[in-house]
């Protein structure tokens, strides 16, 4: 901008400067207010006073951010004063007033500032539980109000306290924009932050934020069993060493590990377990035939343990099929378990039924005292030549050309 | 008699009828068909007497939409002494109605007031009238039809005299009987009052000659003309009342036609097919009657009464239902599908009363018992008397017990705890539903503020869910098969869509169900009721949507019901009081001059009656064996099978080992202990649905059967073929006993922990609304994979979902389609396809399918049989190009039980097959197999499922078999950009919780498979327990 443009705006505001008052005492001649003071503190009467001339009472209009409303003034002699009901004397922030009278209204504004007490503290905190490693963060919003549920000025100083095990730390923040706020990190270790703020001696009440641990790490697992024999029936029990997060923290309880076993035939079995205090167990029944298993577990898209590598022996080594005179009844058995005993019930024996080299149907039943049988019902399998292969812990027996009666 | 001596045999049937019914309506009423419904109306008006607007029931409906007269005057009396005070009042006066209708009909008919009053007793205890109110508990009817009854003589006197006020008390009466029941009156019109106007023109024709016989079809027809002023004006003035003192009903109608899919009624049935429909809509209602029948069509049949001839023919055969082809071709099909038959068999049955009443007076003090006397002699009559007495008396306590034998409600529910969640903590801010409750959710509805998704009064229904399914309400879709589940699980995977949070369970069978499309168990209340809530659904709004009316229609609504009663009533009062107490007026009416002559019984008609019964009674006898016949479990093989199965449907166990064979040395315990230790969807949850049996082999003393069952479960649809042989011993046929699993642990007492998880929040005791440190942070979730993709000709969104919060999560995925111009074309949420409860750090495989409201389109291609998984896609009519994904995490401590193991798989080509070991503390009742796809690449590209039939006993091992999908899928679109968490992008948590991911980390342990379109699989475990604490 050029200066002498510069000038004319000068002298045109100081123009306005000292015609203004004259100006407007020229047409408000008849009402001047008296009242100089144009701060109040919340809560503390606020009285508007004019003198009049001629005797007419004026209402007053007086609005804040919350409403407005009308006033009806008292008079002495030729005074007259609008007291500002509570609801609107008690709220920070600006009143504007205008008086109502015939001519251009009389305007003005007050200021209603909030006093330097605190009857309670807002608080928010939120999210109340983080994870640790210093990254993640919640956050305390702490808002100090007055009786009148003002917030206080800006500036005013609010203390955050905060104990973790055994440190305990203050940090100070101001109000800005009516509220105090204040990041809280996290801590490198797991636990609970417990938070309180103060302001003008007034103390709020106790916070808390949980500090969760962070993702896991790799691990370790083991096995135990009873006997390493492959009888179908024993459980492998499987165990992972206490899994922690980078920061040696013990993963949360109920933390989902799933285990991978992978057997000879690369069949992928699979048993999950949940933590407690760190470590997962997880079962699995032993297989019913000679198999190496190679186990592996994991907390998906974060941490894996070793593979583990087990072998289970085959406990039945031979077994004898003898057929009823209408070969409608094959036994299977006796079935010996590893030290000649007769193998645990429930060991799954399938008898596969083929007619004309196709496979029409599979039986199964489970072991009882050793022996399976396999009733052929005569509805099932009409009169004719069959062909039956029985499977007992990965172990084929083959009987061709069988005639059903 | 002396018209100035009161009629003792009315005052009879007063007493009787007030003390009979009066006293079982108490026991009765309750458990009827429809009593509730009519109470729940009655409660409605008692709040809100002139808004017509109801939000209780289907998303908000409107009352109009059935006659006010029976609920409004409930609802007057319940401010005398609540709801069922004013619901048994006015079953007392309908009773009351009833007994005094059915008199002056039939003094109108016979002219006798001797007769009239047996026909009033007689009335009293028929069958048809009992099973109305005490089995239907259909109350709008009853009193419609007595009202009607009661305008016919004033009808009559209008028409025969031409005097003015008998035009006023007959439309008085009409308006009475159509704003109480509006089916009544239009078809009372075409069979009560055309035949009377016949009637009338018969009267006036005769005369004016000498005899009956004299009575020419020109004599008649000159009568007519004569009387067609008369006709004509009350025609049309009732034609008006009928139109305008329900206006608002038929201004309803006209704008909510009912486009609904015909709801099957037991009354279109075929009665041969279907005996139970037989018993209850034909045999009961007719009753005793079946056997005057040829004597009530002799009478009705003569001169004067012909046109009552030709309407009682129409309303017999009109009442067969679907047994002839004949009520369909007369009624057309739309107005057949409609229209419940049993009304006009209750209509004929009340026609008969009088004729009744006349037979029976004759039987007992008139022409027939001389003739009887005469022919057959005096003990004959006695014996013939005595067993018609106890013959009617017999059908009238059968009537009376059917509830009681057959109980068609479930045991009556204490509603107070039910109330009392309701108004607890908000819990009516949502919308609940009821399961099991039979009509009872209808007092529950009266009782409670809380609203309803579901409802009670099918013609009010509005959402396309229901009005395109032939179900009455969801409420007992079990039985609705295809349609009523398939409609209820539509409302349970997005419930949010009705803000459906609350489900009170009196059925599990609908556990499972459940379960799996995402639902928990809250508790059992203290009257047995379980309680399921949903997660993640926002609260009702507090302004909720109406369709408002007129003004005028509601004044019109709310005043004219009342207002025609109080005219009728000063316009009656006179001569309903004065001629039925017979205390003043002594001027004879007109139809009293047409006594008939019951001097000379017809022989004829005594000998068809004679063979007539004999008949009945052959036909009832071969019923009876038949019904021994198929009902002797060891008749044959096939018995012995069918009752097996059925005895197991219904878990009568000592009924079915009473059918296992006695030489198999399974005693009872045994059994039992057998059956105890057997658990699943087959087993607890499933219904047979239909069972068919093939004997393959049967020589004297052994059988082979196949038996091929159907079984409807919650889930799926089962189909089974099972293998049996049975024995005959002694005569009697027993079915063999089969193996069972042998399986041993090799535990005998295990110790197993389990992280348990409590939320008691941080709530005081207020009622200040979700105090934000009460709040629990929602678990953080992360969406791993998401992907649009086309299988065969429907559309589907698969993915992978990870808790990686350090807190067990309820997860609820919803997923909306968009095209290339972004335009929303299809929203659903994941039902079966994934563990809706994840731990911490686990991850599940999901599959969202767009389901559309079932057969909106092709309303008469719906399947006949039953498929609950059944499924609909939705018709895209633009192809969807793009998806938003919005997942939302809940805290949840139930339903974690992932103690599931997967052992001794094996793989072909086909498929695999393996065990499932139960590795933990609790039962499995189902277990289910999330099956994930993958390519060569190891991209995920399906997500499939399937529900093991068997339950899980702890430590023991369930075989399973699962065939491959044969079809390939095409990936449509793989853009993660518009997938949310919580509200949250996505990405942004992802790279905030878990920044240094290793993706697909597991995807080293997928299964390869030899397969020509996948290459991987991956196999997630999930499980339903029926019984988790």
């Amino acid at each position: 901008m050029q200066t002498q443009h510069l000038h004319i705006v000068f002298i045109w505001y100081w123009i306005s400067v000292i015609f203004m008052p004259a100006y407007a005492f020229n047409f408000e001649a008849d009402f001047k207010l008296i009242t100089t003071q144009k701060v109040f503190t919340a809560g503390t009467p606020v009285t508007l006073e004019f003198t009049t001339k001629n005797n007419t009472q004026p209402q007053l209009y007086v609005s804040n951010s919350f409403g407005a409303t009308l006033l009806t003034p008292t008079a002495i002699k030729n005074r007259i004063q609008y007291s500002i009901p509570q609801h609107i004397a008690s709220k920070t922030g600006v009143i504007y007033w205008s008086l109502r009278t015939a001519k251009t209204p009389l305007n003005g504004q007050l200021t209603i500032v909030s006093a330097p007490a605190v009857d309670l503290i807002q608080t928010y905190l939120g999210p109340p539980s983080i994870s640790a490693g210093a990254n993640d963060y919640t956050m305390l919003v702490a808002i100090p109000t007055d009786a009148y549920d003002n917030p206080l000025t800006d500036g005013t100083k609010v203390a955050v306290k905060r104990q973790f095990l055994n440190t305990q730390r203050i940090d100070t923040v101001t109000i800005q924009h009516s509220i105090s706020y204040k990041n809280i990190f996290s801590t490198l270790k797991t636990g609970r932050i417990l938070i309180s703020s103060s302001c003008y001696a007034f103390n709020s009440k106790e916070y808390d934020v949980n500090v969760m641990p962070a993702p896991p790490y790799d691990f370790k697992i083991r096995y135990h069993r009873h006997h390493h024999f492959a009888d179908g029936n024993q459980i492998t029990t499987f165990t992972t060493s206490t899994i922690k997060d980078a920061y040696g923290n013990t993963t949360s309880d109920g933390t989902y590990v799933e285990f991978f076993i992978k057997t000879k035939a690369n069949y992928i079995l699979k048993t999950s377990g949940t933590t407690l205090d760190g470590v997962a167990t997880a079962k699995m029944i032993h297989p019913n035939h000679e198999d190496t298993w190679s186990v592996k577990a994991f907390v998906d898209g974060m941490a894996e343990s070793d593979a583990l590598v087990l072998n289970y022996k085959a406990v039945i080594s031979d077994f004898d099929l003898t057929r009823s005179t209408d070969n409608r009844k094959i036994t299977v058995g006796p079935l010996f378990s590893f030290m000649h005993q007769m193998i645990p019930d429930g060991l799954e024996v399938t008898l596969d039924v083929y007619r004309n080299a196709i496979l029409i149907e599979t039986l199964r039943k489970g072991t009882s005292e050793g022996y399976v049988n396999f009733k052929l019902n005569p509805n099932q399998f009409p009169k004719g030549n069959y062909t039956f292969k029985v499977h007992a812990a990965s172990i084929t027996k083959t009987l061709n050309a069988v005639a059903l009666w | 008699m002396n018209p100035a001596t009161s009629n003792k045999h009315l005052i009879l049937a007063l007493l009787i009828g007030i003390v009979f019914h009066g006293t079982s309506i108490f026991f009765t009423l309750e458990t009827t068909y429809d009593a509730l419904i009519h109470l729940f109306f009655a409660e409605h008006y008692a709040g809100s007497w002139f808004e017509p607007w109801n939000y209780k029931w289907y998303t908000g409906f409107t009352v109009m939409s059935y006659p006010p007269l029976v609920h409004q005057s409930i609802a007057a009396l319940s401010f005398i002494g609540g709801l069922k005070f004013g619901m048994f009042t006015v079953a007392l006066i309908a009773i009351v109605l009833f007994i005094t209708g059915a008199y002056r009909f039939s003094l109108l008919i016979t002219s006798s007031r001797t007769v009239a009053g047996y026909a009033a007793i007689l009335a009293v205890l028929s069958s048809s009238f009992v099973e109305t109110l005490h089995v239907f508990g259909q109350l709008p009817s009853i009193i419609g039809i007595s009202i009607l009854m009661h305008s016919l003589p004033e009808i009559y006197l209008w028409l025969k005299t031409g005097r003015l006020r008998y035009l006023f008390t007959s439309l008085s009466l009409i308006s009475v009987t159509v704003t109480s029941h509006h089916v009544t009156p239009i078809f009372g019109m075409v069979f009560f009052i055309f035949p009377l106007i016949g009637t009338v023109i018969m009267d006036v024709s005769r005369t004016q000659v000498n005899t009956m016989k004299e009575v020419t079809f020109k004599i008649f027809l000159a009568s007519f003309f004569k009387l067609f002023k008369r006709i004509v004006t009350f025609g049309l003035l009732s034609l008006v009342i009928i139109i305008t003192c329900i206006l608002p009903y038929w201004i309803n109608s006209k704008k909510n036609p009912i486009t609904q899919v015909p709801i099957p009624h037991g009354s279109r049935d075929n009665f041969m097919e279907i005996t139970s429909s037989g018993l209850v809509f034909f045999l009961i209602p007719w009753g005793v009657l079946l056997i005057l029948l040829p004597y009530i069509f002799y009478r009705y049949y003569s001169k004067r009464y012909l046109f009552f001839g030709f309407s009682i023919t129409i309303l017999t055969v009109l009442g067969t239902g679907g047994t002839t082809p004949i009520p369909r071709l007369f009624l057309g099909e739309t107005a057949f599908n409609i229209l419940t038959l049993d009304r006009f068999t209750l209509w004929a049955s009340i026609m008969s009363i009088p004729l009744f009443g006349e037979f029976v007076y004759r039987l007992a003090e008139g022409d027939l018992k001389t003739l009887i006397q005469a022919k057959l002699g005096a003990i004959y009559h006695r014996i013939i008397g005595g067993l018609f007495a106890g013959l009617f008396l017999f059908m009238t306590i059968f009537t009376m017990s059917l509830n009681y034998f057959r109980p068609s409600q479930p045991q009556k529910i204490k509603m107070l705890p039910i109330v009392n969640f309701l108004n607890q903590d908000q819990h009516d801010h949502w919308r609940y539903m009821t399961l099991g409750f039979g009509d009872q959710m209808a007092w529950l509805a009266a009782q409670t503020k809380a609203l309803s998704v579901d409802g009670n009064y099918h013609s009010a229904r509005r959402l396309p869910e229901l009005t395109t399914r032939p179900i009455e309400r969801l409420e007992n879709s079990k039985f609705k098969g295809v349609e009523g589940i398939g409609s209820l699980q539509q409302f349970l995977t997005t419930p949010e869509k009705y803000n459906f949070k609350y489900i009170f369970s009196n059925d599990k069978f609908y556990d499972p169900i459940l379960y799996f499309c995402g639902w928990q168990r809250l508790r059992q209340l203290e009257n047995g009721i379980q309680v399921w809530e949903k997660l993640n659904v926002p609260p009702l709004s507090s302004i909720l949507p109406k369709e408002d009316v007129g003004r005028w229609q509601k004044i019109l609504w709310g005043i004219m019901p009342f207002t025609t009663v109080l005219i009728a009533f000063i316009l009656n009062i006179q001569l309903m009081w004065i001629r039925a107490l017979k205390t003043g007026r002594k001027t004879i009416p007109d139809y009293l001059q047409f006594q008939n002559n019951y001097t000379v019984f017809n022989r004829n008609v005594l000998r068809i009656t004679h063979v007539w019964s004999l008949f009945v009674a052959v036909i009832v006898c071969y019923g009876i064996h038949l019904f021994y016949i198929k009902n002797d479990s060891h008749h044959s093989p096939d018995n012995a099978i069918l009752a097996y199965y059925d005895a197991i449907d219904f878990k009568r166990y000592e009924k079915a080992h009473s059918l296992i064979n006695p030489k198999s040395n399974l005693p009872l315990a045994q059994y039992m202990l057998e059956i105890s230790v057997t658990d699943g969807l087959l087993s607890s949850y499933a219904k047979l649905d239909a069972i068919t049996t093939k004997i393959t082999a049967q020589s004297d003393t052994l059988a082979a059967v196949v038996v091929s069952t159907k079984w409807i479960t919650p889930l799926e649809k089962i189909s089974k073929t099972d293998y049996r042989t049975l024995a005959k011993v002694n005569g009697k046929w027993y079915v063999n006993p089969e193996d069972i699993n042998l399986d041993l642990p090799p535990d005998q007492f295990y110790a197993g922990n389990t992280t348990a998880y409590f939320n008691q929040g941080r709530r005081r005791i207020s009622t200040e609304q979700t105090h934000h440190e009460d709040v629990l942070k929602q678990p953080v979730l992360e969406i791993l994979y998401a992907k649009l993709v086309k299988y065969q000709k429907s559309y589907a969104l698969i993915g992978e979902i990870q808790n990686v919060d350090n807190v067990p999560a309820d997860v609820v995925l919803k997923a909306t389609l968009y095209n290339d111009a972004n335009k929303t074309l299809a929203t659903y949420n994941a039902k079966y396809q994934i563990k809706h409860k994840l731990m911490p750090k686990e991850v599940s495989a999901f599959r969202i399918n767009f389901e559309g409201i079932a057969w909106s389109k092709t309303q008469d291609s719906i399947p006949k049989t039953f498929n609950p998984d059944e499924f609909t896609p939705v018709e895209f009519e633009e192809q969807p190009t793009k998806f938003n994904l919005q997942a939302a995490g809940n805290v949840s401590g139930s339903d974690l039980y992932k103690k599931s193991v997967l052992s001794h798989l094996k793989f072909s080509k086909e498929g695999f097959s393996g065990q499932l070991f139960n590795s933990g503390l609790k039962e499995i009742t189902i277990p289910q197999l999330l099956i994930s796809y993958f390519d060569s690449s190891k991209t995920l590209v399906w997500v499939d499922h399937v529900f093991v039939k068997e339950g899980i006993r702890q430590q023991r091992q369930q075989y399973f078999e699962y065939k491959f999908e044969k079809d390939s899928v095409s990936i449509i679109n793989e853009d993660m950009t518009n997938c949310f968490v919580n509200g949250l992008p996505n990405s942004d948590i992802a790279d905030k919780v878990i920044p240094n991911r290793i993706k697909d980390q597991t995807y080293s342990q997928l299964q390869a498979i030899t397969h020509p379109v996948y290459s991987y699989i991956k196999i997630e475990t999930n499980a339903y327990l029926g019984h988790p604490d």
